[in-house]
């Protein structure tokens, strides 16, 4: 794997931030059609399946490359405000302004309200793939996540993620 | 957190996870419901309420933001709106990554147009190589013609080009239609 953090890589600096409204779409398509076993389902096999170069590195590299990558992701975002904190012990992602919330809202979109759940789901299960464990605090707009050893954080508590709801 | 930067690598292995868990169906009712008729609703608004020129706006923007390189033109005579990809940013994210979990990415792209070309009155005509190259036309249904010859309507045509003479060796193929489903493979 390349030294560059993020393990697929494209030609332009940024992503189209249309790509937003296809990710809620998917969504709202497995949760309804399938329900919401199925749509954890789907997370955690992405995270066990396509995020495994990421969860390797991190494997290797410890925090210090969990930050580095997610200081990248955000890099790569269109939009959003977002803070990577780094210590020897915790990784903490401070995101003022969600990138992904921002957009659909200003576009108008039908956001569902479990979204800011996929970043528990996905999260939790790629950290635990690398030895780590992570939660997730907030939502609808602004949020943070920690990152920490694996056993070093509770089991993720469900009301500690806020819905999405309209403006 | 899923990001966009990175969104055709993802949305590729969901088209495999769906397809082994409901088979084709399940998938192509993916591209109909999530993504034709949810995602990309500004696509249907536009086209179904100005047909060509709600297509020219509509791939115009967001060929741009998706290929800032220009890997692609655009091209009208009338009702008929022809788009010409030399380097597709979708496949093309692919390949340079190795990803390829599903068996024919270049589906999806009429897997959702299909359906809002036959709600918007138009049929298809529409090749790929699986290369990243790949043509389109779009004809009213009411009075279709066959597709343009080659260079005619396109300047840059990609039927002219090297790359597309180097991997057309296996196209698939679809003339009048308005489905994934009326797919035809060449040779």
């Amino acid at each position: 794997m390349p030294n560059f953090p993020l393990p697929y890589t494209d030609t332009k600096p940024q992503g189209a931030a249309d790509f937003y409204f296809a990710i809620n779409a998917t969504f709202r398509f497995l949760y309804e059609r399938l329900g919401r076993k199925a749509w954890i389902a789907y997370l955690e096999h992405l995270a066990r399946g396509y995020f495994r170069p990421v969860n390797q590195a991190w494997q290797r590299g410890g925090l210090p490359s969990v930050a580095s990558y997610w200081k990248a992701f955000f890099d790569a975002e269109p939009g959003g405000d977002v803070k990577v904190r780094a210590s020897p012990d915790e990784v903490v992602i401070e995101v003022r302004e969600c990138p992904a919330i921002a957009h659909l809202r200003r576009s108008g979109r039908a956001i569902v309200p479990y979204y800011c759940e996929h970043c528990a789901i996905l999260g939790a299960a790629r950290a635990a793939e690398a030895g780590f464990s992570m939660n997730l605090f907030g939502g609808n707009g602004s949020c943070r996540h920690v990152y920490r050893r694996a056993g070093e954080l509770p089991p993720q508590n469900p009301a500690d993620i806020k819905e999405v709801v309209p403006c | 957190m899923l990001g966009c930067y990175d969104f055709c690598g993802y949305y590729e292995a969901t088209f495999q996870w769906l397809e082994e868990r409901g088979g084709e169906e399940l998938l192509h009712e993916y591209w109909l419901e999530a993504i034709s008729k949810d995602s990309q609703r500004h696509a249907r608004d536009l086209i179904l309420g100005r047909g060509a020129d709600g297509m020219m706006e509509y791939w115009g923007h967001t060929l741009n933001e998706e290929s800032p390189d220009q890997g692609f033109s655009m091209s009208r005579e009338g009702d008929v709106v022809r788009i010409d990809m030399h380097d597709c940013p979708s496949k093309g994210f692919l390949l340079r990554n190795g990803l390829e979990q599903y068996r024919d990415y270049c589906d999806h792209c009429i897997g959702w147009i299909g359906p809002l070309m036959k709600d918007a009155g138009y049929v298809i005509h529409h090749e790929h190589n699986h290369c990243g190259q790949c043509w389109w036309e779009f004809h009213k249904a009411e009075n279709p013609s066959s597709p343009s010859d080659i260079g005619k309507l396109a300047k840059k045509d990609v039927r002219l080009t090297e790359d597309w003479k180097e991997h057309c060796k296996k196209l698939d193929a679809f003339f009048n239609a308005q489905s994934v489903l009326e797919k035809k493979t060449e040779p």
